[in-house]
């Protein structure tokens, strides 16, 4: 078994009426397993509702780079509530 | 359902009170065992997310079982004593659980068939006519979701993993008769009983096919099951020698000193406050 597979960035909001907010990412071998991890690993709230997407389907619109870079993979959120 | 619930246990009928007590301590020792075997993986999972899942996982169990005892207490037992109190014979679990897994492959036999066959039993509770166990079952069940898509994720994974499909034959092949047998043989009087009043939604034979619909298409890639004309079936037929229709499980003994030692809290007994 090689890697653990790729980025996936976690999106959440508490309640319908919120916007999803960034809460992080995880990294997993598959879709199935993204969603496992990051329900279980952002579990900091009750959610009403969490999404998951490959970093890599994120594409840059003015800036140079992808976004997402300064979390890192697997890394919190830029201006993600420190656990 | 146009028949009446039961509000406790004493509203059972004649019989079926010990039969749904029986199932729910099996139900609850084997949570209590599983959530040890998947507190093992915590640090040894193939990722840091793999760990956190076990962790997960591992308080989702605990917190299952810690419910069922309780919920025994309607049947004439004192949950502390069910929890700390018994001997190695007296456990209901399965012999799966009895000592750690060695490998991940043996960890996913547990994670993704295991735990599924228990909560496929916990859906054949869902619309129970025994009311206490309704709103537990729903909130479980909606746990486990989470459980059934970690060992899904994980066989898929390692089903297209060079050498995995064969680590994987042989760790579900060690454990399949184990979950076939948990669902009791078709005349299983203990299962045909409570199916007869409604407290659990289907018999013995129902449940299992149940099983076999939800693990079937991927235990299929290592050969333990088939379908035809969208029925799911095993290729093995289940071996009934060594089953203890009392305890729920396929061979004596119980639990290792070890993980009884654990399951029971004995390290820390005299800090055990009530």
């Amino acid at each position: 078994m090689s890697g653990n597979g790729q980025v996936y960035e976690v999106f959440a909001r508490k309640k319908r009426a919120d916007r999803f907010e960034h809460v992080g990412a995880v990294s997993a071998p598959n879709e199935q397993l993204a969603r496992v991890y990051a329900w279980q690993t952002y579990d900091e709230a009750k959610w009403f509702e969490m999404t998951v997407a490959p970093r890599d389907a994120f594409a840059a619109v003015n800036r140079p780079q992808a976004p997402f870079t300064l979390g890192g993979p697997g890394g919190r959120a830029p201006g993600a509530d420190s656990r | 359902m146009t028949e009446s619930g039961f509000r406790s246990a004493e509203d059972l009928p004649e019989g079926v009170s010990g039969h749904l007590g029986n199932l729910i301590l099996a139900l609850a020792d084997n949570k209590r065992l599983l959530g040890i075997r998947y507190s093992d993986w915590l640090l040894g999972a193939p990722s840091v997310e793999a760990g956190i899942a076990c962790s997960a996982m591992a308080q989702d169990e605990w917190g299952h079982a810690r419910i069922l005892y309780a919920l025994l207490r309607d049947f004439g037992h004192d949950p502390a004593a069910l929890e700390h109190e018994r001997a190695s014979g007296e456990y209901h679990s399965s012999e799966l659980l009895d000592r750690d897994v060695a490998s991940w492959e043996e960890f996913l036999a547990l994670n993704f068939l295991w735990d599924t066959a228990l909560s496929v039993q916990f859906e054949m509770l869902a619309e129970s006519r025994y009311e206490p166990i309704h709103y537990k079952v729903r909130k479980l069940l909606e746990e486990e979701r989470f459980h059934f898509d970690h060992g899904q994720g994980w066989t898929s994974r390692l089903l297209s993993a060079e050498g995995g499909r064969a680590a994987l034959t042989g760790a579900f092949g060690a454990a399949w008769n184990a979950c076939l047998c948990w669902f009791g043989p078709e005349d299983d009087p203990l299962i045909a009983t409570l199916a007869a009043h409604g407290i659990v939604r289907r018999g013995a034979a129902g449940a299992r096919a149940r099983w076999l619909e939800r693990v079937g298409p991927l235990a299929a890639e290592t050969g333990l099951a088939r379908e035809a004309d969208a029925i799911w079936a095993s290729t093995r037929e289940p071996v009934w020698e060594c089953y203890l229709a009392g305890r729920r499980r396929a061979a004596e003994g119980g639990p290792d000193e070890d993980s009884l030692a654990r399951v029971r809290g004995d390290r820390n007994r005299e800090l055990l406050m009530d």
